[in-house]
């Protein structure tokens, strides 16, 4: 007994030490946490291609430019840009007071090799497929031989990058900015491009972005330290310690104080704003969609435009958006991001009716579809079934992860699929990837159509001309139905109590201005 | 007993290959590989088979699983698809805070279950008893996700002790003190998670002992109810205490997955969690080996410990 009251007396001991928190007078540390893990620090070896890994890349490697969550640019690498060649081309001038973390600085010439080594056919970047839009590269974005490469150190300060197809600065920093970071080539001279991804440099890289590389638990945790040379401006607060943990623990460790900022950008689900003002946080409302919902549809399963467009016309968009995001969003006709310079007349409205009609006409058979979706959207799955079922359609939910989703509905297992994207400001964001012959994930019969409107549409430098077929691309999309559109999603950002500066949008762009961010004093 | 060793450990490979094959036959039927997680579907056809053939995706299972278990053999567990770095060295920097975490947690439900259990075997009915209760119906009965939350907005949102997540304040080791007061919460939900198996296992097993013949002579010596309780029912007992104790230990080295992910604890339960949900199959492999291997050593080492705590155990020359 005497063994265990001495016992009982330690722990009571104990907990008073264990609440003396430690000072953080001497070092001043923004707690970041991520609710999924990166899986390298090399930006163009990602398997994933996650944006959880282009968050963290972002931090250690500097881009050209900073993309705002309404498409608006701001220098970062690239001080200033302009158009050459007649369109074909960009040309960037470099910030000359940028410069890698051991002190080079960074040239025109670093951007062109950063290139050239990703694009060497002996190279296995995962990522290289990136680069597909420069001259001189295949459709996988490996450098063609005999052909000059477009990117091209025009003097030490500027970078002239040559396309395929008339580009505009902005197209290519919208699309690409977030993908391109430029590799300290001057520490990988003499590697065999084929070895160059398994350098040690990598596990503790030498970048030019805003922070600089301490420590790393893969997968769990990372800690950086502010670049005090970042040409930007050195960010306010000494280190940086990303640390991953379960979604569900963000919003409490921010409300009690053990986390500074969550990534992206304090994202909050409608459900929790109360929990989060009732904790003391301030919640703001964002005001740029963040997210796009589309339901997959496997065109092979689903063969019928007319049962495909009455699934459309089933659907009640407006409260399924209100189910999923407390209304937080609009319902669309069309997959082109709101608030961007390209538009569509096209219109959704619900019609329960038509939508019978419509089956009719496409021979309904009466079979049940299977719609699969991930376990945080079985509710909504739900909703969606219920209301397909008023129009005659059944359908059996199957509740899956999200790797066995995506395979599902490659592999043709599923009907149906509700997913979600990180939407983009240009008008192929969506379409271009997913009517390949690589990537046919709707099981489209004849992706003619689609792919012939959408290089003309990659082609059209004329802003008139490419709203034309744009228009003409809606048009068939619409007609066709190989997906469905539902709505476009604004999130809430809980607000940093401690950190200010954030701009909370843009993150969901997977850039985040680290270096204006200040931890509060005390 | 060496000769007993050595047949134990001949028997246990077979095992422990049927281990490693029916894992890697379940991770790598379960649909799904990391390529459909690129880019969530968007990445272009030909990043997709570029991936595909550096992991060595497209090639057959009896291929794939022929040549892992030939790099097993080697001892390599492989690349992790993932963070493309070997799953050793992965697995060597998550094994040290699973044993802290797990294994402190453990430790602590020991010690708080052992006395617990002999307490309420000794005196039914009494507040002991009653503690023993709870806390078994809390350990059994409430779910391990909600222990952590509920830990957390108590301690960490309510009443602002202990931190919510990670190891250290500063992402590297600064004090004990920091390293306890992350350690605590996790650890608590541990061991509250492992104490109602152990309560109610020392409870039953002294029950049973304070029934037997041995006992009743012990009190007829006029030995003090505390003697009896200590020196022959808790003796007496301690074969399924044992069992129980030490069939905690892979627990302990395979981390727990719950815990570890919900406060970000940098161990092989939430390395095994990000394996299985990334497709990362070399690392859900690495893991299994690791936890196959400790499983069939915890077994014979339970074994030889029944034989120390009970001199009635012999091992057969048969």
């Amino acid at each position: 007994m005497k063994k265990l009251t001495v016992l009982l007396l330690c722990l009571v001991l104990a907990l008073p030490l264990a609440a003396c928190a430690p000072s953080r007078d001497a070092t001043a540390v923004v707690r970041y946490g991520l609710s999924n893990a990166w899986d390298t620090l090399m930006p163009y070896n990602s398997p994933s291609g996650s944006n959880y890994t282009r968050i963290v890349c972002d931090k250690l490697y500097d881009r050209l430019a900073y993309v705002h969550a309404d498409g608006t640019l701001d220098p970062r690498n690239a001080a200033a840009w302009e158009s050459a060649d007649g369109g074909m081309a960009v040309l960037f001038f470099l910030d000359e007071g940028a410069a890698f973390h051991d002190g080079t600085p960074v040239t025109a010439q670093h951007w062109a090799d950063t290139i050239a080594l990703m694009t060497d056919p002996d190279c296995p970047a995962l990522g290289r497929s990136v680069f597909n839009v420069l001259a001189g590269t295949d459709e996988a974005g490996a450098a063609l031989p005999g052909e000059a490469l477009g990117a091209e150190a025009v003097d030490t300060y500027t970078l002239k990058l040559t396309f395929k197809t008339p580009t505009t600065p902005e197209d290519f920093l919208l699309d690409r900015n977030r993908e391109f970071y430029v590799l300290p080539t001057h520490l990988l001279e003499g590697t065999d491009p084929a070895e160059v991804l398994e350098l040690p440099l990598w596990q503790a890289p030498v970048g030019s972005g805003p922070l600089t590389f301490v420590e790393e638990i893969p997968g769990s945790q990372l800690t950086l330290a502010a670049n005090p040379n970042y040409q930007l401006g050195r960010p306010g607060f000494d280190l940086l310690v990303i640390t991953v943990m379960d979604k569900s623990n963000l919003l409490p460790s921010l409300i009690a104080g053990d986390l500074d900022y969550y990534a992206f950008g304090g994202n909050l689900a409608a459900d929790d704003r109360q929990t989060a003002e009732a904790g003391g946080i301030t919640v703001l409302e964002g005001t740029v969609p963040n997210s796009f919902y589309e339901l997959m549809l496997n065109n092979e399963r689903i063969s019928s435009s007319a049962v495909r467009r009455a699934i459309d016309l089933a659907l009640d968009k407006q409260a399924l958006c209100l189910h999923t995001a407390q209304g937080l969003g609009e319902p669309t006709a069309t997959d082109l991001t709101p608030g961007t310079a390209y538009t569509s007349s096209l219109t959704w409205s619900r019609d329960v009716e038509g939508a019978m009609a419509l089956l009719e006409e496409g021979g309904y058979d009466g079979r049940t579809y299977s719609l699969a979706c991930t376990a945080n959207r079985s509710g909504l799955a739900a909703l969606m079934q219920q209301q397909l079922a008023q129009a005659g359609i059944t359908t059996t939910i199957e509740t899956v992860d999200s790797a066995a989703l995506f395979s599902g509905m490659a592999e043709g297992t599923y009907d149906m699929a509700i997913a979600s994207h990180t939407p983009g400001a240009l008008p192929l964001w969506f379409t271009e990837s997913r009517f390949s012959p690589g990537n046919n994930i709707f099981h489209v019969a004849d992706l003619t159509p689609y792919t012939g409107l959408i290089s003309q549409i990659k082609a059209a430098s004329d802003s008139g001309a490419r709203q034309a077929l744009v228009d003409e691309l809606q048009a068939l999309l619409a007609r066709e139905r190989p997906f469905l559109p539902l709505w476009f999603g604004r999130t809430l950002h809980a607000q940093s109590p401690t950190v200010d500066n954030i701009d909370y949008p843009s993150s969901s762009f997977s850039n985040e201005n680290v270096w204006e961010w200040t931890l509060q004093a005390g | 007993m060496g000769r007993y060793i050595r047949r134990r450990l001949i028997t246990a490979i077979p095992v422990f290959f049927g281990i490693t094959l029916l894992v890697f036959l379940m991770v790598n039927l379960a649909p799904g590989t990391i390529v459909d997680l690129m880019g969530e579907g968007a990445s272009s056809g030909a990043d997709r088979a570029a991936l595909e053939q550096a992991l060595g995706l497209d090639r057959p299972l009896p291929v794939r699983y022929a040549g892992w278990l030939a790099g097993l053999l080697r001892g390599e567990l492989g690349q992790s698809f993932f963070y493309d770095r070997p799953v050793s060295r992965l697995i060597a920097q998550r094994v040290g805070p699973s044993l802290l975490l797990t294994g402190s947690g453990v430790a602590l439900a020991v010690v708080l279950a052992l006395p617990l259990g002999i307490l309420a075997a000794w005196k039914p009915r009494s507040l002991w008893e009653r503690l023993a209760s709870l806390l078994s119906l809390v350990s059994f009965g409430v779910p391990g996700f909600l222990l952590c939350l509920g830990g957390i907005a108590l301690f960490s949102v309510t009443l602002g002790w202990l931190p919510t997540h990670g190891m250290y304040t500063f992402g590297t080791f600064t004090s004990l003190a920091d390293l306890l007061r992350h350690l605590l919460l996790p650890a608590g939900v541990v061991c509250l998670s492992s104490l109602g198996e152990l309560v109610k296992q020392t409870r039953a097993a002294c029950l049973e002992a304070l029934g037997q013949d041995y006992i009743l002579t012990a009190r007829a010596k006029g030995l003090s109810e505390g003697a009896v309780m200590v020196r022959h029912a808790f003796r007496g007992s301690l074969v399924p205490v044992l069992t129980t104790i030490l069939s905690h230990i892979p627990h302990i080295l395979g981390g727990s997955v719950v815990v570890e992910q919900i406060f970000g604890w940098p161990g092989m339960g939430s390395l095994l969690f990000s394996g299985i949900s990334q497709r990362d199959y070399p690392v859900v492999m690495g893991v299994s080996v690791v936890t196959a291997l400790t499983v069939l050593l915890t077994n014979l080492l339970l074994d030889l410990v029944y034989g120390l705590a009970d001199p009635r155990v012999r091992y057969g020359k048969g």
